[in-house]
Protein backbone atom coordinates (compact mmCIF):
# COMPACT_ATOMS: atom_id res chain seq x y z
CA UNK A 1 0.00 0.00 0.00
CA UNK A 2 2.97 2.46 0.67
CA UNK A 3 3.83 2.24 -2.73
CA UNK A 4 0.63 2.95 -4.19
CA UNK A 5 0.31 6.00 -2.03
CA UNK A 6 3.68 7.28 -4.39
CA UNK A 7 1.73 7.30 -7.69
CA UNK A 8 -1.50 8.96 -8.38
CA UNK A 9 -4.01 6.28 -9.55
CA UNK A 10 -5.98 6.88 -12.84
CA UNK A 11 -9.64 6.18 -12.58
CA UNK A 12 -11.25 5.86 -16.30
CA UNK A 13 -14.66 7.16 -15.93
CA UNK A 14 -15.74 5.32 -19.45
CA UNK A 15 -14.24 1.60 -17.86
CA UNK A 16 -16.69 2.22 -14.63
CA UNK A 17 -20.02 3.26 -16.26
CA UNK A 18 -19.42 1.50 -19.95
CA UNK A 19 -21.02 4.52 -22.00
CA UNK A 20 -19.87 7.55 -23.46
CA UNK A 21 -23.18 9.04 -22.07
CA UNK A 22 -22.13 10.24 -18.42
CA UNK A 23 -25.73 11.35 -17.47
CA UNK A 24 -27.00 9.62 -14.79
CA UNK A 25 -26.72 9.89 -10.86
CA UNK A 26 -26.41 6.32 -10.50
CA UNK A 27 -23.25 6.09 -13.11
CA UNK A 28 -21.84 8.94 -10.99
CA UNK A 29 -22.81 6.89 -8.10
CA UNK A 30 -20.96 4.23 -9.34
CA UNK A 31 -17.24 6.49 -9.91
CA UNK A 32 -17.95 8.08 -6.59
CA UNK A 33 -18.00 4.24 -5.06
CA UNK A 34 -14.34 3.78 -6.72
CA UNK A 35 -12.76 7.06 -6.29
CA UNK A 36 -13.87 7.71 -2.44
CA UNK A 37 -12.13 4.58 -0.83
CA UNK A 38 -9.05 5.87 -2.57
CA UNK A 39 -9.08 9.45 -1.17
CA UNK A 40 -10.12 8.08 2.36
CA UNK A 41 -6.49 5.88 1.93
CA UNK A 42 -4.60 9.44 1.46
CA UNK A 43 -4.04 7.83 -2.13
CA UNK A 44 -3.98 10.67 -5.00
CA UNK A 45 -6.61 10.36 -7.28
CA UNK A 46 -7.22 11.42 -11.11
CA UNK A 47 -10.57 11.31 -13.20
CA UNK A 48 -10.15 11.01 -17.01
CA UNK A 49 -12.84 11.45 -19.09
CA UNK A 50 -11.04 10.17 -22.09
CA UNK A 51 -14.15 8.88 -24.87
CA UNK A 52 -16.69 10.56 -22.64
CA UNK A 53 -18.74 13.30 -24.80
CA UNK A 54 -21.71 13.90 -23.22
CA UNK A 55 -21.44 15.00 -19.25
CA UNK A 56 -24.21 16.60 -16.93
CA UNK A 57 -24.95 18.17 -13.67
CA UNK A 58 -26.36 15.11 -11.99
CA UNK A 59 -23.69 12.68 -12.71
CA UNK A 60 -20.76 15.12 -11.91
CA UNK A 61 -22.70 16.05 -8.44
CA UNK A 62 -23.09 11.75 -7.16
CA UNK A 63 -19.68 11.42 -8.78
CA UNK A 64 -17.77 14.98 -7.69
CA UNK A 65 -19.61 17.03 -5.92
CA UNK A 66 -20.51 13.90 -3.17
CA UNK A 67 -16.73 14.08 -2.55
CA UNK A 68 -17.66 17.09 -0.48
CA UNK A 69 -19.54 15.92 2.29
CA UNK A 70 -16.69 13.44 3.03
CA UNK A 71 -13.88 15.05 2.74
CA UNK A 72 -12.36 18.29 3.47
CA UNK A 73 -11.27 21.13 0.69
CA UNK A 74 -8.19 20.93 1.19
CA UNK A 75 -7.41 16.95 0.90
CA UNK A 76 -9.34 17.16 -2.19
CA UNK A 77 -7.26 20.23 -3.77
CA UNK A 78 -4.50 17.95 -2.86
CA UNK A 79 -5.24 14.49 -3.97
CA UNK A 80 -7.81 14.49 -6.58
CA UNK A 81 -7.83 16.15 -10.41
CA UNK A 82 -9.65 15.53 -13.99
CA UNK A 83 -8.41 15.27 -16.97
CA UNK A 84 -9.90 14.92 -20.82
CA UNK A 85 -12.68 16.94 -20.11
CA UNK A 86 -13.73 19.57 -22.40
CA UNK A 87 -13.63 23.51 -21.84
CA UNK A 88 -17.47 23.55 -21.48
CA UNK A 89 -17.58 20.20 -19.61
CA UNK A 90 -14.75 22.28 -17.04
CA UNK A 91 -17.13 25.20 -16.30
CA UNK A 92 -20.13 23.00 -15.75
CA UNK A 93 -17.90 21.62 -12.99
CA UNK A 94 -16.86 24.57 -11.92
CA UNK A 95 -20.72 25.24 -11.15
CA UNK A 96 -21.04 21.50 -9.34
CA UNK A 97 -18.26 22.18 -6.98
CA UNK A 98 -19.11 25.56 -6.15
CA UNK A 99 -22.62 24.16 -5.30
CA UNK A 100 -21.60 21.12 -3.41
CA UNK A 101 -19.28 23.42 -1.63
CA UNK A 102 -22.57 25.83 -0.32
CA UNK A 103 -24.82 22.74 -0.23
CA UNK A 104 -22.73 20.84 2.74
CA UNK A 105 -21.48 23.97 4.38
CA UNK A 106 -24.98 25.31 4.76
CA UNK A 107 -27.17 22.56 3.87
CA UNK A 108 -29.47 23.12 7.32
CA UNK A 109 -29.46 26.57 7.20
CA UNK A 110 -30.46 26.59 3.23
CA UNK A 111 -33.17 24.43 4.01
CA UNK A 112 -34.50 26.85 6.75
CA UNK A 113 -34.17 29.98 4.68
CA UNK A 114 -36.22 28.10 1.75
CA UNK A 115 -38.57 27.10 4.12
CA UNK A 116 -39.26 30.41 5.16
CA UNK A 117 -38.78 32.08 1.51
CA UNK A 118 -42.01 29.58 1.11
CA UNK A 119 -43.96 29.91 4.12
CA UNK A 120 -43.50 26.83 4.92
CA UNK A 121 -43.57 25.18 8.15
CA UNK A 122 -40.38 25.78 10.86
CA UNK B 1 -66.88 12.15 -25.51
CA UNK B 2 -66.27 14.37 -28.47
CA UNK B 3 -63.64 17.60 -27.75
CA UNK B 4 -62.26 20.05 -30.22
CA UNK B 5 -59.06 21.28 -29.82
CA UNK B 6 -57.90 24.02 -30.56
CA UNK B 7 -54.64 25.45 -32.39
CA UNK B 8 -51.46 24.46 -30.36
CA UNK B 9 -48.65 26.40 -30.73
CA UNK B 10 -45.30 27.34 -28.08
CA UNK B 11 -47.18 30.17 -27.13
CA UNK B 12 -50.07 30.63 -23.89
CA UNK B 13 -52.60 30.07 -26.25
CA UNK B 14 -51.01 26.54 -27.06
CA UNK B 15 -50.83 25.48 -23.27
CA UNK B 16 -53.89 26.45 -22.61
CA UNK B 17 -55.55 24.03 -25.55
CA UNK B 18 -54.00 21.59 -23.90
CA UNK B 19 -54.93 22.75 -20.88
CA UNK B 20 -58.83 22.73 -21.77
CA UNK B 21 -58.28 19.32 -23.05
CA UNK B 22 -56.97 17.56 -20.03
CA UNK B 23 -59.62 19.31 -17.32
CA UNK B 24 -62.37 17.82 -19.62
CA UNK B 25 -60.79 14.88 -19.71
CA UNK B 26 -59.03 13.97 -16.80
CA UNK B 27 -62.52 12.37 -14.62
CA UNK B 28 -62.87 10.05 -17.93
CA UNK B 29 -62.45 5.97 -17.27
CA UNK B 30 -62.92 3.22 -19.75
CA UNK B 31 -64.66 5.85 -22.21
CA UNK B 32 -64.02 7.18 -25.75
CA UNK B 33 -62.43 10.02 -26.56
CA UNK B 34 -63.02 11.70 -30.11
CA UNK B 35 -60.39 14.44 -30.26
CA UNK B 36 -61.70 16.15 -33.36
CA UNK B 37 -58.72 19.19 -35.01
CA UNK B 38 -60.87 20.73 -37.17
CA UNK B 39 -60.78 23.73 -35.19
CA UNK B 40 -57.30 23.32 -34.97
CA UNK B 41 -55.67 25.52 -38.18
CA UNK B 42 -51.85 25.75 -36.42
CA UNK B 43 -49.66 22.83 -34.59
CA UNK B 44 -46.62 23.75 -33.74
CA UNK B 45 -44.98 20.19 -34.22
CA UNK B 46 -42.90 19.87 -30.95
CA UNK B 47 -46.32 20.91 -29.12
CA UNK B 48 -47.03 16.84 -29.70
CA UNK B 49 -44.96 15.68 -26.73
CA UNK B 50 -47.14 17.74 -23.80
CA UNK B 51 -50.24 16.65 -25.99
CA UNK B 52 -49.02 12.69 -26.16
CA UNK B 53 -48.43 13.28 -22.19
CA UNK B 54 -51.76 14.33 -21.62
CA UNK B 55 -53.34 11.52 -23.89
CA UNK B 56 -50.93 8.52 -22.47
CA UNK B 57 -52.78 9.66 -19.24
CA UNK B 58 -55.90 9.43 -20.92
CA UNK B 59 -55.25 6.20 -22.09
CA UNK B 60 -53.83 4.66 -18.50
CA UNK B 61 -57.71 5.02 -17.53
CA UNK B 62 -58.91 2.88 -20.12
CA UNK B 63 -59.85 5.24 -22.46
CA UNK B 64 -59.81 4.71 -25.95
CA UNK B 65 -58.70 8.20 -28.34
CA UNK B 66 -59.59 8.66 -32.08
CA UNK B 67 -58.29 11.61 -33.52
CA UNK B 68 -60.72 12.90 -36.61
CA UNK B 69 -60.85 16.17 -38.91
CA UNK B 70 -56.91 16.68 -39.03
CA UNK B 71 -56.49 19.44 -41.22
CA UNK B 72 -54.22 18.52 -44.57
CA UNK B 73 -50.78 20.60 -43.61
CA UNK B 74 -50.98 19.53 -39.88
CA UNK B 75 -51.79 16.21 -41.00
CA UNK B 76 -48.47 15.80 -42.94
CA UNK B 77 -46.38 17.68 -39.84
CA UNK B 78 -47.85 14.87 -37.27
CA UNK B 79 -47.44 12.11 -39.79
CA UNK B 80 -44.09 12.90 -40.76
CA UNK B 81 -43.16 13.16 -36.88
CA UNK B 82 -44.85 9.74 -36.21
CA UNK B 83 -47.26 11.29 -33.90
CA UNK B 84 -50.21 10.38 -35.37
CA UNK B 85 -49.52 6.72 -36.38
CA UNK B 86 -50.21 5.68 -32.73
CA UNK B 87 -53.71 6.68 -33.89
CA UNK B 88 -54.04 4.64 -36.87
CA UNK B 89 -52.61 7.06 -39.37
CA UNK B 90 -49.61 5.78 -41.89
CA UNK B 91 -46.43 7.94 -41.48
CA UNK B 92 -44.61 9.66 -43.80
CA UNK B 93 -40.95 10.01 -44.30
CA UNK B 94 -39.43 12.30 -41.77
CA UNK B 95 -37.38 14.23 -43.83
CA UNK B 96 -34.70 16.68 -42.31
CA UNK B 97 -36.18 18.62 -40.10
CA UNK B 98 -37.64 16.56 -37.50
CA UNK B 99 -36.60 14.96 -34.71
CA UNK B 100 -39.18 12.68 -34.51
CA UNK B 101 -42.09 12.04 -31.55
CA UNK B 102 -41.16 9.33 -29.01
CA UNK B 103 -41.54 7.61 -25.55
CA UNK B 104 -38.95 6.84 -23.65
CA UNK B 105 -39.32 5.16 -20.08
CA UNK B 106 -37.36 6.51 -17.00
CA UNK B 107 -35.08 3.82 -17.35
CA UNK B 108 -34.21 4.71 -20.98
CA UNK B 109 -31.57 7.42 -20.34
CA UNK B 110 -28.98 5.78 -23.13
CA UNK B 111 -31.80 5.10 -25.72
CA UNK B 112 -32.41 8.53 -25.33
CA UNK B 113 -28.48 9.14 -25.84
CA UNK B 114 -29.07 7.63 -29.08
CA UNK B 115 -32.03 9.06 -30.35
CA UNK B 116 -30.79 12.21 -29.62
CA UNK B 117 -26.90 11.38 -31.68
CA UNK B 118 -29.34 9.88 -34.58
CA UNK B 119 -31.46 13.02 -34.76
CA UNK B 120 -29.63 16.47 -33.43
CA UNK B 121 -27.31 16.01 -36.66
CA UNK B 122 -28.11 18.18 -39.75
CA UNK B 123 -30.81 20.52 -37.21
CA UNK B 124 -28.72 23.41 -37.07
CA UNK B 125 -25.27 21.40 -36.63
CA UNK B 126 -22.79 22.02 -37.49
CA UNK B 127 -23.74 26.15 -37.95
CA UNK B 128 -23.89 25.81 -34.17
CA UNK B 129 -20.23 25.96 -32.45
CA UNK B 130 -19.24 22.92 -31.54
CA UNK B 131 -19.07 24.25 -28.00
CA UNK B 132 -22.68 25.73 -28.02
CA UNK B 133 -23.99 22.51 -29.24
CA UNK B 134 -22.57 21.08 -26.82
CA UNK B 135 -23.98 22.77 -24.10
CA UNK B 136 -27.63 22.43 -25.92
CA UNK B 137 -27.04 18.63 -25.75
CA UNK B 138 -26.27 18.94 -22.48
CA UNK B 139 -29.14 21.07 -21.59
CA UNK B 140 -31.39 18.78 -23.10
CA UNK B 141 -30.08 16.13 -21.16
CA UNK B 142 -30.19 17.95 -17.78
CA UNK B 143 -34.39 17.85 -18.64
CA UNK B 144 -34.19 14.28 -19.50
CA UNK B 145 -32.29 13.76 -16.13
CA UNK B 146 -34.85 16.13 -13.93
CA UNK B 147 -37.94 13.74 -14.92
CA UNK B 148 -35.99 10.20 -14.48
CA UNK B 149 -35.08 12.35 -10.94
CA UNK B 150 -37.86 13.73 -9.77
CA UNK B 151 -41.22 13.67 -12.32
CA UNK B 152 -42.02 9.92 -10.89
CA UNK B 153 -43.71 9.94 -14.24
CA UNK B 154 -44.81 5.96 -14.35
CA UNK B 155 -45.56 6.97 -18.05
CA UNK B 156 -42.75 7.79 -18.98
CA UNK B 157 -41.67 10.89 -20.93
CA UNK B 158 -42.11 12.57 -24.35
CA UNK B 159 -40.27 13.85 -26.45
CA UNK B 160 -40.42 16.08 -30.06
CA UNK B 161 -38.79 18.79 -32.08
CA UNK B 162 -38.74 20.55 -35.26
CA UNK B 163 -35.97 22.22 -36.83
CA UNK B 164 -36.53 25.34 -39.12
CA UNK B 165 -33.83 26.07 -41.62
CA UNK B 166 -35.07 29.39 -42.91
CA UNK B 167 -35.34 30.96 -39.68
CA UNK B 168 -32.15 29.35 -37.94
CA UNK B 169 -34.46 27.69 -35.27
CA UNK B 170 -34.89 24.18 -33.46
CA UNK B 171 -37.62 23.69 -31.04
CA UNK B 172 -37.42 20.61 -28.47
CA UNK B 173 -39.92 19.85 -26.08
CA UNK B 174 -39.56 17.07 -23.38
CA UNK B 175 -42.97 16.77 -21.18
CA UNK B 176 -43.57 14.12 -18.91
CA UNK B 177 -46.95 12.82 -17.04
CA UNK B 178 -45.67 12.63 -13.49
CA UNK B 179 -46.38 14.47 -10.29
CA UNK B 180 -45.00 17.99 -11.88
CA UNK B 181 -42.27 20.40 -10.45
CA UNK B 182 -45.14 22.47 -8.75
CA UNK B 183 -46.28 19.39 -6.63
CA UNK B 184 -42.81 18.57 -5.99
CA UNK B 185 -41.73 21.87 -4.44
CA UNK B 186 -44.46 22.01 -2.67
CA UNK B 187 -44.12 18.79 -0.97
CA UNK B 188 -40.79 19.19 -0.17
CA UNK B 189 -41.25 22.89 0.97
CA UNK B 190 -44.07 21.51 3.06
CA UNK B 191 -46.71 24.66 1.86
CA UNK B 192 -49.55 23.23 -0.40
CA UNK B 193 -50.89 26.77 -0.54
CA UNK B 194 -47.45 28.14 -2.72
CA UNK B 195 -48.92 28.78 -6.09
CA UNK B 196 -46.87 27.24 -9.38
CA UNK B 197 -45.92 30.58 -10.01
CA UNK B 198 -43.72 30.51 -6.75
CA UNK B 199 -42.96 26.87 -6.92
CA UNK B 200 -41.46 26.96 -10.52
CA UNK B 201 -39.55 30.35 -9.71
CA UNK B 202 -38.45 28.57 -6.97
CA UNK B 203 -37.04 25.19 -8.94
CA UNK B 204 -35.29 27.32 -11.21
CA UNK B 205 -33.03 29.40 -8.65
CA UNK B 206 -29.35 27.94 -8.46
CA UNK B 207 -28.82 25.90 -5.64
CA UNK B 208 -32.70 25.00 -5.16
CA UNK B 209 -33.07 20.95 -5.39
CA UNK B 210 -35.88 18.70 -3.91
CA UNK B 211 -33.45 16.03 -3.22
CA UNK B 212 -32.54 15.25 -0.44
CA UNK B 213 -29.39 13.24 1.22
CA UNK B 214 -25.75 12.82 0.17
CA UNK B 215 -26.15 14.10 -3.24
CA UNK B 216 -26.20 17.75 -3.87
CA UNK B 217 -28.35 18.87 -6.44
CA UNK B 218 -29.43 22.50 -8.35
CA UNK B 219 -27.28 23.15 -10.70
CA UNK B 220 -28.68 21.54 -13.87
CA UNK B 221 -32.50 24.07 -14.21
CA UNK B 222 -30.09 27.11 -13.68
CA UNK B 223 -27.21 25.62 -16.26
CA UNK B 224 -30.07 25.42 -19.16
CA UNK B 225 -31.12 28.63 -18.57
CA UNK B 226 -28.06 30.57 -18.73
CA UNK B 227 -27.30 28.43 -22.22
CA UNK B 228 -30.95 29.92 -23.19
CA UNK B 229 -30.22 33.35 -22.28
CA UNK B 230 -26.87 33.30 -23.66
CA UNK B 231 -28.13 31.30 -27.48
CA UNK B 232 -30.68 33.79 -27.27
CA UNK B 233 -33.28 31.31 -27.23
CA UNK B 234 -36.00 30.91 -25.47
CA UNK B 235 -37.46 28.63 -22.95
CA UNK B 236 -40.98 27.53 -21.68
CA UNK B 237 -41.97 25.36 -18.01
CA UNK B 238 -45.20 24.40 -17.61
CA UNK B 239 -46.44 22.79 -14.70
CA UNK B 240 -49.74 22.64 -13.21
CA UNK B 241 -51.13 25.93 -14.04
CA UNK B 242 -48.15 27.70 -14.27
CA UNK B 243 -46.36 28.55 -17.02
CA UNK B 244 -42.77 30.27 -17.16
CA UNK B 245 -41.45 31.74 -20.48
CA UNK B 246 -38.33 33.15 -20.52
CA UNK B 247 -38.86 36.46 -22.59
CA UNK B 248 -42.70 36.69 -20.92
CA UNK B 249 -42.09 35.63 -17.75
CA UNK B 250 -44.41 33.91 -14.95
CA UNK B 251 -48.49 33.51 -16.10
CA UNK B 252 -51.10 31.47 -14.78
CA UNK B 253 -53.32 28.95 -17.38
CA UNK B 254 -56.95 28.73 -16.33
CA UNK B 255 -56.39 25.38 -15.60
CA UNK B 256 -53.40 22.88 -15.51
CA UNK B 257 -51.54 19.83 -17.42
CA UNK B 258 -50.28 16.84 -16.33
CA UNK B 259 -46.45 16.50 -15.21
CA UNK B 260 -44.15 19.08 -16.12
CA UNK B 261 -43.19 20.25 -19.59
CA UNK B 262 -40.10 22.32 -21.18
CA UNK B 263 -40.24 23.68 -24.08
CA UNK B 264 -36.63 25.15 -25.79
CA UNK B 265 -36.48 27.23 -28.74
CA UNK B 266 -32.49 27.47 -29.69
CA UNK B 267 -30.94 30.14 -32.01
CA UNK B 268 -29.12 27.75 -33.89
CA UNK B 269 -26.81 30.55 -35.74
CA UNK B 270 -25.09 30.71 -32.50
CA UNK B 271 -21.46 30.94 -33.01
CA UNK B 272 -20.05 31.87 -29.53
CA UNK B 273 -17.93 29.62 -27.45
CA UNK B 274 -19.58 28.31 -24.33
CA UNK B 275 -16.57 28.04 -22.17
CA UNK B 276 -14.52 30.02 -19.65
CA UNK B 277 -10.90 30.24 -20.33
CA UNK B 278 -9.84 31.70 -16.62
CA UNK B 279 -11.22 27.74 -15.39
CA UNK B 280 -8.79 24.55 -15.71
CA UNK B 281 -8.29 21.74 -14.12
CA UNK B 282 -5.67 23.59 -11.51
CA UNK B 283 -8.51 26.32 -9.83
CA UNK B 284 -11.95 24.30 -9.86
CA UNK B 285 -11.18 22.02 -6.30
Amino acid sequence: MADLTQKEVVVRVFDVIGTPLAVSSDDGQKVYDKIAPLLGQGQKVVLSFDKIDTIISAFLNASIGQLYGEFAEDKIRDLFNVREMSPEDLALLKRVVDNAKLYFENRKEFDQAWRDEAGGPQ
Amino acid sequence: MIHKLGSVNNNREGFESLAELWSLAALLVARPLELDLSTCTSFDANMAAPLGAALAVIADKLNRTEIVGVLGPIENSLRRNQFLTNYGYPPLEAGTTILPFQRFQLTDERLFGEYLRRYLPGKGFPRLTEGAGKVFRQSIFEIFQNAVAHSESKLGVFVCGQFFPNELRLNFTISDAGIGICNKVRAFLGNEQLTSEAAIQWALAGGHTTRTGRRPGGVGLKFMQDFVRRNRGNIQIVSGDGLYGATTGYDKLHSSLPGTTVNFEINTADTQSYHDPDIGPENIF
